[in-house]
């Protein structure tokens, strides 16, 4: 019996304790994830943001930025593709009210270090930069389209353009209007 | 179907228990001395690691989630795996003396085996169905068989091979693993 | 005091839970992709070692022998969660590049090697030192191995950068293979090194 005895004690105690932290930590971690999600958002901004606006719709989340006047400077918006190197790649996409990128970033990916992994770096985004769902071919050169890939990571540049052109069609559903109102 | 096709051979090959995800590395080393010993391993973490993310699968959708606790997570998937060693234990002892002697001493050991714990956590976070789960899981398992019967094979051959004296051992063990992740990242890129 | 000394240092080099017992190798592998990864998650296994020993010594005595590792797991579960739970809410950074080896902590080998050589059968000012030094001795062999394969595989260090951006770094070292070859390659040095100080 009493093996079970202190083995329930053992459980209870660990049970309240975890109750506790878990408690005490709960709005830290919210407001964490809440914080990581905005300096994501700010980083693919060229302008400070004053107020964030969330909305969900079933397939994906778009955040509306706003200055100190309240008006929407641009609209980030969550896009992945399953074209991959090794799977998935998640991106965060930011775009003028016009709906001209700005920038994006990628968020999570799996690609190879070193050679897939340069579709978040500066250098290779800047060619996003400006381009809109109108007007651009969206593919890479090799596909017949205007994006460059990457050396040894063609695959890896046909997946972020693949995303970029998914989230661009997001927000032209959401924002049929091109003022994005 | 095709989507299961391929969790089993991103499972096996691609993300390599053992060679990517860097899982169940102290009984890759430990007991991958002879190719009996590796095999004998290889199917109790089989077995254990196929029930252990059914049961913590099942206890995660209907216990953890409902009741808004998922931060006994760890500790409850930890006790599910413990209780589920010590029951085969007992079960097997009980059942047939030969499978146990030969089975048995690996038991004690699995419940340490991050790789257990490791394919239950990574079940859940990929958001897997019942069946793609234990899909999964079983065949991370043949992955980790895989592993070790291919470097018991090399670490027989390498106790005859002339190894420098600070590589001995150990070390060009480490480095022949590097050599074997080395080909399997030539899966990479296979499953997409 | 002299014992105190030795219980706390032989974990740094003599008897460093990593490179001479090949404990927690798991994560020692999985997570030294950069300094500050591996220095992350060195210093949260030094917390739960340090939590479960202090524990561990102090209830040894009650806890019966038939349910000593049950009884120790959830000890070290229980430290586990609270520092998954520390991270999460303040270093979203880490856990995010941690990923699931934070949980796995709960069955690095090393802590439950620890709770059952040393912490259940000492004294609570011993099993402090105990932690202490194999904490210490973890944590520089996560931090020797991740500086390595950061330096050489993405030629940067702490993040920050050591060589232009266009310059081609040995990749391999940052990739699962270079795991494997830089904790090997550092061992037969200090197998080297060892020989070498004996041979005098």
């Amino acid at each position: 019996m009493r093996p079970i005895i202190t083995l329930t004690i053992v459980g209870l105690i660990a049970a309240a304790l975890l109750a506790t932290v878990e408690d005490l930590t709960r709005e830290p971690i919210a407001l964490a994830k809440a914080e990581m999600k905005r300096k994501a958002i700010e980083e693919i901004f060229p302008f400070g943001i004053d107020s964030l606006k969330n909305v969900e719709t079933p397939k994906t989340k778009f955040y509306e930025a706003y200055d100190k006047k309240g008006v929407l400077k641009g609209i980030a918006v969550e896009s992945a593709t399953t074209l991959g190197y090794s799977g998935k790649i998640e991106i965060l996409l930011g775009v003028s009210p016009e709906k001209k990128i700005f920038d994006y970033k990628v968020v999570y990916h799996l690609e190879t270090p070193g050679l897939g992994d340069k579709i978040d770096k500066p250098k290779y985004k800047e060619q996003f930069r400006g381009r809109a769902l109108e007007g651009t071919v969206w593919k890479v050169k090799k596909d017949g389209g205007e994006i460059d890939e990457l050396t040894a990571a063609t695959i890896s540049a046909r997946a972020v353009t693949d995303a970029v052109e998914r989230g661009l069609k997001y927000i032209n559903e959401q924002y049929p209007n091109s003022e994005g109102k | 179907m095709q989507e299961l096709f391929l969790v089993i051979i991103s499972a096996v090959f691609v993300n390599n228990v053992v060679f990517a995800r860097f899982l169940g590395i102290c009984p890759y080393l430990g007991v991958s001395k002879n190719l009996d010993t590796a095999i004998g391993m290889g199917f109790a973490v089989t077995f254990v690691m196929t029930v252990a993310t059914a049961i913590t699968y099942v206890l995660q959708k209907a216990v953890l989630i409902p009741f808004g606790i998922e931060f006994m997570q760890t500790v409850m998937f930890i006790l599910v795996i413990a209780s589920l060693v010590q029951l085969v234990e007992i079960v097997l002892k009980k059942v047939s003396k030969s499978l146990y002697s030969s089975l048995g001493i690996y038991l004690p050991l699995i419940t340490t085996n991050c790789a257990i714990l490791g394919m239950a956590l990574i079940a859940i976070q990929e958001d897997y169905d019942l069946l793609t789960s234990v899909v999964f899981a079983f065949f991370s398992a043949m992955g980790f068989i895989l592993a070790i019967v291919m470097f018991a094979g090399i670490r027989i051959k390498l106790e005859e091979a002339d190894v420098p004296a600070p590589f001995k051992n150990v070390p060009i063990g480490f480095i022949s693993a590097a050599i074997l992740s080395l080909a399997f990242m030539g899966f990479s890129g296979l499953v997409k | 005091m002299n014992e105190a000394l030795n219980i706390l240092t032989r974990g740094f080099v003599r008897e460093n839970p990593v490179t001479k017992m090949l404990l927690g190798l798991c994560p020692v592998l999985a997570v030294t992709t950069s300094a500050v990864n591996g220095l992350g998650m060195g210093l949260a296994t030094t917390f739960v070692l340090l939590g479960s020993n202090i524990v561990i010594s102090l209830t040894a005595k009650v806890i019966p022998d038939t349910v000593r590792i049950p009884a120790f797991v959830l000890v070290i579960a229980t430290f586990v969660t609270i520092v998954d739970l520390l991270i999460k809410a303040y270093s979203p950074e880490l856990n995010q590049a941690l990923g699931i080896f934070i949980p796995l902590i709960v069955v690095n080998c090393m802590i439950l090697g620890r709770a059952e050589a040393f912490a259940s059968r000492n004294g609570i000012w011993y099993s402090v030192i105990d932690a202490v030094g194999m904490g210490i001795g973890f944590t520089l062999a996560l931090f020797v191995l991740s500086a390595f394969r950061e330096v050489l595989g993405s030629g940067t260090i702490f993040n920050m950068p050591l060589v232009g951006e266009d310059a081609s770094t040995i990749l391999v070292f940052a990739l699962p293979p270079g795991a494997f070859a830089g904790l090997g390659l550092i061992i037969a040095g200090l197998n080297a090194l060892e020989k070498k100080k004996g041979g005098k």
